[in-house]
């Protein structure tokens, strides 16, 4: 037998990836669109992609990264859904659990790809083959007839694992294993990009290294000189070795977050709001140490002494928001799970022994929740020396905005994502429609363009400057009067049937009063093309006079018949 | 001679080292927690502008832009600002009229739908990131609330701007904006051009007087 050099940097790996993973996990949250064509979509800029597409979809010629648009042409009824990350991360712990049976040490990467190290595993059900065909077994009662989306790679090292994965889709049984020591054969023919750092690879292809091989033949301290430290990574990845800092530490014992629930948590937002706050305080403590997280342990207890344990791993280091996403997709996929025994393979004879015998011993679960969640733990398994970000040496402008980032982010949990925002200008007529209001924490992007080849478009029929500093969202009611008090009426060519005499609303000081000067009015046809959305109103200026404000101007409109106070100014 | 450094268990020289660090420690001058304003408020305010860690109430009808102005002299010079709008009353900020008299709307948050129970944890998250909060104030804030975030501001050097009447505690400043006149427009003829807003500021028992004018922008 052949002694395997086992090589600290490149541990033997298995990966599992589940291809069109968000495709499977929106089948199961709803069935009915198995057989309908349907596109999952995200917002990129300004534009609407598509980010994953339905087999029958995909027939139609719908391909990823095609605008929603071109893809509605191409497809008629075609579905559009938001990509919704919770739901995909949730039903990913049940596929982490039906391969937990065969080892305990799993690292989620991401939803649809995890990995776990082979050595154990390997010799205990007789070689790489026997295992991964074990993954595929143990993944057959849930993917039924999509077995063959799941792909299963060995290699050394989790990175090579990751592209003997992807690589397996052009074998039968969807297996690729790359023998011990022969990673850089492998790895050589792979183009640059699958490094997985864009800018570099761009780079390296106009200095003429298209392949891994090519990459790999450079000499290491040329690499440093010129790529710098994060390019040396790329070039042992490139080599084989997985993306790891040489100057791996080992944690610190007291970094371990620890929270106990009290009362115990039942629902996931509550948990997760607990978790956002741990992981802030985890990685600033990480922060303070200079170090950052690349692979962390979550851990929960439930009142009935369950332990449920979970890890994750991020290549390059968590930030904050990232691991609260991530232990909010665990506490998910906790919360939301269904028993174990049901993934467990019924053909599995070793499987259900273990059961039986956990069954004789009073425990019907390993792995489920039958309370609410008393202890959360965040437990940093692997750090490394943080990148960091220099801030300003008083803390400076950067401190700043992060502190505001948390407060925000703390106010959007307490009153809704939609309560917290900021206001961007955008394309419009009123002074309503010129600004849109966008949730902390989405880009900062207009819906309407106000710039065009920059110049700033000034659309036809908007309100003149200076703007009103009320802007009622959403204007409100009013009585514009004539001289007799009958309301005021505008008649389909825009005229007026008389001049207005008294304004009075409620947000008015004393309610409103009499009209000492006016203009207008000004129509506007809003979507005449469209029926639905069509909107036909007319505008007023109008200055009223009060005993104590003095004068006190508004911006009045007139929709099918009835006024509307639509600012102060 | 070598210098040994200071031993960790040695609490007295600890302590002597920091008293040492205080009395080298930088002084901070009043005009430097000073923010300044520089529009026709902030010719008439005390320093040229407001002082860090104090409140402000601002009524009348002009309120609304007195209180933009402000806004924009702390978010023009890189810091945040905020503005808060209860769920029992209309939702009425101006994020066109902001932008014009020079609010940096990226950093101006806006936070909607408070209660007027959350009222106070609302505001007190906010002052401890942002240099300035604006609000208006339920009418049900109890006196102990309201001291909890005159101090509050204080501790984080905030300035919180009280909009509208309502406020039950003290104030270093208050500001009436009111009444204005609108030029321009005439009856029947003519578009709003020009306001000329009177301001009273009331700072600790002297009450100055200013003219805010808000004017078409060109174009």
């Amino acid at each position: 037998m052949t002694r395997v050099l086992i090589d600290e940097r490149a541990p033997r790996s298995c990966c599992v990836r589940i291809a069109n993973w968000e495709i499977l996990s929106t089948w199961w949250e709803r069935p009915e669109l198995q057989t309908k064509p349907f596109a999952i979509c995200e917002r990129v800029g300004s534009r609407v992609v598509v980010r994953a597409a339905s087999p029958l979809a995909l027939s139609d010629g719908v391909v990823v990264g095609m605008r929603k648009r071109e893809a509605e042409a191409r497809c008629s009824g075609i579905e559009i859904l938001d990509s919704d990350p919770t739901i995909i991360a949730r039903d990913f712990e049940k596929m982490a659990r039906a391969v937990e049976a065969l080892t305990p040490r799993l690292e989620l990467e991401e939803p649809g790809k995890l990995s776990f190290p082979t050595l154990g595993p390997a010799r205990y059900f007789g070689g790489d083959v026997a295992l991964a065909t074990r993954v595929h077994e143990a993944l057959t009662p849930l993917l039924g007839e999509h077995l063959s989306w799941a792909r299963v790679g060995v290699a050394d090292g989790r990175y090579v694992a990751g592209l003997a994965a992807r690589e397996s889709r052009n074998n039968e049984n969807r297996i690729f294993i790359v023998p011990p020591g022969d990673s850089a054969t492998f790895l050589a023919s792979f183009p640059v990009a699958a490094l997985g750092d864009l800018p570099l690879a761009e780079l390296l292809i106009r200095l003429g290294i298209r392949t891994l091989g090519d990459f790999a033949n450079l000499p290491a301290p040329d690499v440093l000189a010129r790529f710098g430290r994060d390019g040396l990574r790329r070039h042992e990845m490139a080599k084989g070795f997985d993306y790891l800092p040489a100057d791996l530490s080992v944690p610190p014992l007291d970094l371990v977050e620890c929270s106990e629930l009290d009362p115990p948590v039942t629902r996931v937002d509550v948990a997760a709001f607990t978790a956002k706050a741990m992981a802030d305080r985890l990685l600033s403590r990480l922060g303070e140490l200079g170090l950052g997280c690349t692979r962390v342990r979550v851990e929960a207890e439930t009142e009935h002494g369950e332990q449920l344990c979970r890890v994750w791993r991020h290549e390059g280091a968590l930030t904050s928001a990232a691991l609260a996403e991530r232990v909010r997709w665990q506490l998910d996929g906790w919360l939301a799970a269904n028993s174990p025994s049901a993934n467990i393979n019924i053909h599995d004879e070793r499987a259900l022994q273990d059961l039986s015998v956990l069954a004789e011993c009073g425990l019907t679960g390993t792995d489920t929740t039958t309370g609410a969640l008393v202890l959360l733990r965040l437990v940093p398994e692997e750090v490394v020396p943080g990148s960091g970000r220099q801030l300003g040496f008083w803390g400076g402008d950067a401190a700043a905005d992060e502190r505001v980032d948390r407060v925000l982010g703390r106010l959007q949990g307490m009153l809704g994502l939609d309560s917290v925002g900021t206001f961007v200008l955008q394309g419009g007529r009123t002074p309503l429609e010129r600004v849109t209001f966008l949730p902390w924490g989405e880009a900062r992007e207009p819906q309407r363009v106000t710039q065009s080849n920059d110049t700033t478009v000034v659309w036809p029929g908007q309100v003149p400057s200076p703007a009103p500093t009320r802007v009622f969202d959403p204007p409100r009611q009013a009585e514009l009067l004539d001289h007799v008090g009958a309301s005021l009426r505008v008649s389909g060519r825009g005229e007026i049937n008389a001049e207005p005499s008294a304004l009075h609303a409620k947000e008015l000081p004393d309610g409103g009063g009499q009209v000492t000067n006016w203009c207008g009015p000004w129509l506007h046809d809003v979507r005449w093309w469209d029926r639905r959305s069509a909107r036909r109103r007319a505008l007023f200026q109008i200055v009223i006079k009060n005993a104590a404000d003095g004068d006190v101007a508004c911006l009045v409109s007139i929709e099918r018949g009835r006024a509307k106070l639509d600012a102060i100014y | 001679m070598p210098v040994s450094p200071l031993p960790r268990r040695d609490a007295a020289s600890r302590a002597n080292l920091n008293i040492a660090g205080r009395l080298a420690a930088p002084v901070t001058m009043a005009h430097e927690r000073v923010m300044t304003v520089d529009s026709q408020i902030g010719a008439a305010l005390h320093g040229n502008g407001l002082r860090r860690g104090t409140v402000v109430t601002i009524d009348g009808a002009g309120s609304a832009a007195a209180t933009l102005e402000l806004l924009s002299a702390t978010t023009r010079i890189g810091e945040w600002g905020a503005v808060v709008e209860l769920s029992s009353r209309p939702r009425e900020m101006a994020g066109l009229a902001a932008a014009e008299v020079g609010v940096s709307l990226e950093r101006c948050a806006i936070v909607r739908d408070v209660s007027s129970e959350r009222w106070p944890a609302v505001i007190s998250a906010l002052l401890e990131a942002m240099s300035m909060v604006a609000t208006a104030v339920p009418s049900n804030v109890r006196m102990a609330d309201a001291r909890r975030l005159i101090t509050r501001a204080r501790e984080r050097q905030a300035v919180l701007v009280v909009v509208g009447a309502g406020w039950p505690a003290e104030a270093s400043l208050r500001i009436n904006a009111g009444p204005s006149r609108w030029h321009g427009l005439e009856f029947g003829d003519g578009l709003l051009a020009y306001r000329d807003l009177s301001i009273a500021i009331a700072d600790k028992g002297a009450v100055r007087h200013a003219h805010l004018g808000q004017r078409a922008l060109a174009g």
